[in-house]
């Protein structure tokens, strides 16, 4: 069937193998076996910084290649990553105006 | 939903920048719900540790905290791995391989449904511990953030069954059946990434 | 399953049905603006009764709970009901002729959007037979927790706003696809008309902001009827919370309310000034710096909660700086007119105010982003005043204008320039009397939202002076509606591109066919038509080639009373919340199995 055909010849320009994906899945498991141990570790101040890299990049994997987001037009990307940059500026907005008030941050 | 077509000829074929108009709604969509869970994450964050009275989720005062760490990392990676098969059910539906489209995406789907399998274990075992909804302020926030992510786990899972089921017709999902898995992917993979940044912030990141 | 349904057999395009399962742009931008105007009818009479209230000291019209109500209803049937949709009949009823598309990317979505705002639109009017809403528009606990409001009228509108809310959702992502996507050949972003771009940027706008209301919402609904204390100070909550939310949502709603009148005036003016709009880019810049630079000024609405030194400086300065695009278009709209052939149509004279009025109101706004004179406004009348400039005196002046210059593309007759300019003159004073003197009732110390004021507090005179110009309003508005109707018996007399005007919806007939355009326009320019006629480029013959158009379809009011029916079950009974999400389960099936060819 001609339509198939052109499917597949799409999606094989942009999309990884069987194996890359299973692979990339294998990776997203380890990552999270580190953070479970960095999260029953004993790191003081570091840990926090730490367990939010890995998550980020557990993130930027899923968007990226199980969403095919390197692969696909720039156009999603920009409508992806700045609605969601939004959301990272008005949740860190809202929560140090709320921390300013009951913690220590110097806003007052 | 996404997958309903639009009006005219296959979309794809002209519009101005080359992208499929649903694809495109779907993107912007995920983005409206980075607001959407950005504010109950925000919401969570600004009424973290502010409890008055137990239980607390992390260890406090003494008293042991009600998160079961290692339930919850099961259940985590069983959605990791409804991931997985997600990405495998839209390669099989791009290369035209019909069983292994059709078997990824019951594995997705069953795998889908463990995972609201162990969140109502959860809900139930905090109940009986005595966490609520109006017990404290982490109840509050905790139950409506993660039960709004099952509930989007849940159409997800509506949403893959009825693919699931349609791809049993005589005509299948039709020429355009690699795209209608992929957009139910996206959905999927979304409702994924959420819970890897609510894991982190509720479970991970102690007090 | 459900079974593969057939198409529908394609009706004469006359009668109720063809009506209820139309999926064309056109009909749902008139349903659109028919619906909304009743509302507007409806929340002017709201105002109305507010100011007969009003007009002498002590009054008895009505009592102080009804009064809550009406000011309450007031604004959430203006703003949600009347404004916002009267911008979606626009741009229902103009973005796809004016890029050159024979409809919307998804025109059975597009029909959704529209019967989900007429069910939230009945869901939230037909509170008054129950409690209506009555903690006003912005609806702060603790007022509207379950201590101080214990009746219905509150979850009326958090299940009101909720499935508006969804509405706005789906027609926004309709509207940013379409844009993006369906553009005719040459028709590049910078050829955009004015009025596309600003659609583009509300439903940007509406995307982004409409998640942090609902979160908010459902915050109060829960706090309300499931025992959490998201805004209860004693158990760890705080009522802060929901004003953050809600004016995170807030602020960029005033975009969304003003910038599709912007949007008709940028049309309007190169017309009837007979040159192209002066500095076509810096008004886009313009534009979408407004709405980018909005996300960063929510709380100005909140300087009187103590947020501390640092973010009120923050943002008290990115409020003023949004004066800076604001003021760039205004000047490009003055320099549009300088030098001009002006006609001053009924359509230019409302643009015209347009300018002067949201001017005003304007100017009042940067006042209040200064937090020490933002304490003496918050909750007086000049803050009614202000509010009242921008949103009459901008975006109804506005509209009107759109009415008035789209009237004869969209019915096929023209408005009677007589009553025309009545109807402007009349709404023009009678707005000025009716919210001028409330710069003076704020100063004089007159707070907002009181149902009566004494004798010897000196307001007496000014408010029955607003309460003489809100009739001299409602005067003009009758005048209107029989103008409306005699030109509607008048037969279809308008040529295509009666006022000479550039962009592409004056190319086809008036009004047009229902595939809008017999052959899709090449576009050459930024004024397509003028470059056209200048050029002496004829239109192009029609090929005669069958055109397909999507069937008719009754999906998407199925589906739109399964969400009125969600909505409906949280009010009453849960059973039926759950038959709603029954019906929109079925709905979606026989959506996406329907075919489309
Ligand atoms: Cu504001």
């Amino acid at each position: 069937m001609s339509h198939a055909e052109q499917a597949s010849e799409v999606s094989e320009q942009h999309g990884l193998t069987v194996r890359q994906y299973l692979m990339i899945g294998a990776a997203l498991t380890v990552i999270t076996i580190i953070e479970l141990a960095v999260s029953y570790s004993d790191l003081g101040s570091a840990m926090v910084p730490i367990l939010l890299a890995l998550s980020a990049v557990k993130f930027v994997v899923v968007v990226a290649y199980f969403m095919h987001l390197r692969f696909d037009s720039a156009l999603f990307t920009r409508m992806f990553v700045g609605s969601f940059l939004l959301a990272l500026a008005i949740l860190v907005a809202l929560v140090s105006l709320f921390w300013a008030d009951s913690h220590t941050l110097p806003l007052k | 939903m996404a997958h309903a077509t639009a009006g005219h000829a296959p979309a794809h074929h002209r519009t101005n920048t080359g992208t499929d108009n649903r694809k495109l709604l779907m993107w912007f969509f995920l983005g409206s719900e980075c607001l959407f869970f950005g504010s109950l994450i925000a919401t969570y964050l600004i009424f973290k540790g502010d409890s008055v009275v137990g239980p607390f989720p992390h260890d406090h005062a003494g008293e042991k905290g009600i998160l079961d760490i290692p339930v919850t990392s099961t259940s985590t990676f069983v959605l990791l791995m409804s991931s997985v098969t997600m990405v495998l059910a839209v390669y099989g539906a791009q290369h035209g391989l019909q069983k292994m489209m059709k078997l990824s995406l019951l594995a997705t789907i069953l795998l889908g449904i463990t995972f609201l399998g162990f969140q109502t274990y959860e809900f139930r075992t905090f109940g009986h511990e005595g966490l609520n909804l109006g017990t404290n302020i982490f109840g509050a926030t905790f139950f409506v953030m993660t039960g709004f992510h099952g509930t989007h786990v849940g159409v997800g899972v509506i949403y893959l069954s009825s693919l699931l089921l349609a791809s049993f017709r005589r005509s299948g999902l039709g020429p355009e059946a690699g795209f209608h898995v992929e957009t139910a992917g996206l959905y999927w993979h979304f409702v994924d990434i959420v819970w890897i940044v609510i894991f982190t912030v509720v479970y991970l990141i102690p007090t | 399953m459900a079974t593969v349904a057939g198409t529908l057999a394609r009706p004469a395009n006359v009668g109720v049905w063809s009506w209820i399962t139309t999926v064309d742009h056109k009909r749902i931008g008139v349903l659109y603006g028919i619906t909304a105007f009743t509302f507007l009818l409806w929340g002017g009479i709201q105002a109305l009764l507010i100011r007969t209230q009003l007009a002498v000291p002590n009054g008895t019209v009505i009592d102080a709970e009804r009064f809550n109500q009406l000011f309450t209803m007031h604004a959430l049937t203006m703003i949600f009901l009347a404004v916002m949709p009267l911008g979606a009949a626009f741009f229902n009823f103009l973005t796809p002729l004016m890029i050159g598309a024979r409809d919307v990317a998804f025109p059975r979505l597009n029909a959704l959007s529209y019967w989900v705002y007429l069910g939230g639109g009945l869901i939230l009017t037909s509170s008054f037979f129950w409690d209506a809403p009555s903690a006003g528009w912005f609806n702060y606990v603790p007022l509207s927790g379950q201590t101080y409001t214990s009746d219905l009228g509150i979850d009326f509108y958090v299940v009101g706003l909720l499935t508006l809310g969804t509405s706005s959702l789906m027609a926004a992502l309709n509207f940013t696809v379409t844009i993006i996507n369906m553009r005719a050949p040459g028709l590049t972003m910078m050829r955009l008309p004015v009025f596309v771009w600003m659609t583009l940027i509300i439903s940007f706008l509406l995307v982004l902001a409409l998640p942090p209301l609902t979160v908010g919402l459902i915050q109060l609904l829960f706090d309300r009827n499931f025992d959490t204390h998201f805004f209860v100070p004693e158990a760890g909550g705080d009522p802060i919370l929901w004003q953050h939310l809600f004016w995170v949502f807030g602020h960029p709603e005033v975009y969304i309310l003003i910038l599709p009148a912007m949007g008709i005036v940028s049309e309007v003016l190169p017309v009837f000034a007979r040159k192209p709009l002066f500095g076509y880019p810096a008004v886009v810049f313009a534009g979408v710096a407004i709405a980018f630079l909005g996300w960063a000024v929510w709380s100005h609405h909140m300087f009187t909660t103590g947020m501390g030194t640092v973010p009120r400086t923050v943002f008290a300065t990115n409020t003023m700086i949004i004066a800076v695009p604001t003021g760039i278009k205004i000047f490009n709209w003055i320099g549009t007119l300088y030098g001009g052939s002006i006609r001053f149509t009924t359509a230019m004279l409302f643009s015209i105010a347009f300018i002067v009025t949201f001017t005003i109101g304007g100017i009042s706004g940067v006042m209040h982003a200064s937090p020490p004179i933002d304490g003496q406004h918050q909750d007086s009348y000049f803050v009614v005043a202000h509010i009242h400039y921008v949103l009459f005196g901008g975006a109804v002046m506005g509209i009107f204008s759109g009415i008035y210059f789209w009237f004869p593309k969209m019915t096929g007759r023209f408005l009677s320039e007589g009553l025309g300019k009545l109807h402007f003159w009349l709404m023009f004073i009678g707005m000025n009397m009716t919210f001028f003197p409330m710069h003076f009732l704020g100063l004089a110390g007159m707070p907002r939202r009181i149902y009566t004021y004494d004798q010897g507090l000196d307001w007496g005179f000014w408010n029955m002076f607003a309460t003489i110009g809100s009739y001299v309003i409602g005067i003009s508005i009758i005048v209107f509606v029989i103008n409306f109707f005699r030109s509607m018996r008048q037969p279809k007399t308008a040529p295509n591109n009666p006022w000479d005007a550039a962009t592409l919806e004056w190319a086809t007939t008036s009004p047009p066919p229902e595939h809008d355009f017999d052959v899709v326009p090449t576009v050459r320019a930024r004024d397509p038509l003028w470059y056209d006629r200048d050029h002496g480029i004829e239109a192009p013959e029609p090929t005669g080639e069958h055109i397909h158009m999507p069937p008719p379809s009754y999906y998407p009011i199925l589906m739109a009373s399964g969400v009125a029916l969600l909505g409906i079950g949280v009010l009453s009974h849960l059973a039926l919340t759950a038959l709603g999400a029954v019906v929109i389960i079925y709905s979606i099936w026989g959506w996406a199995l329907e075919p489309t060819d």
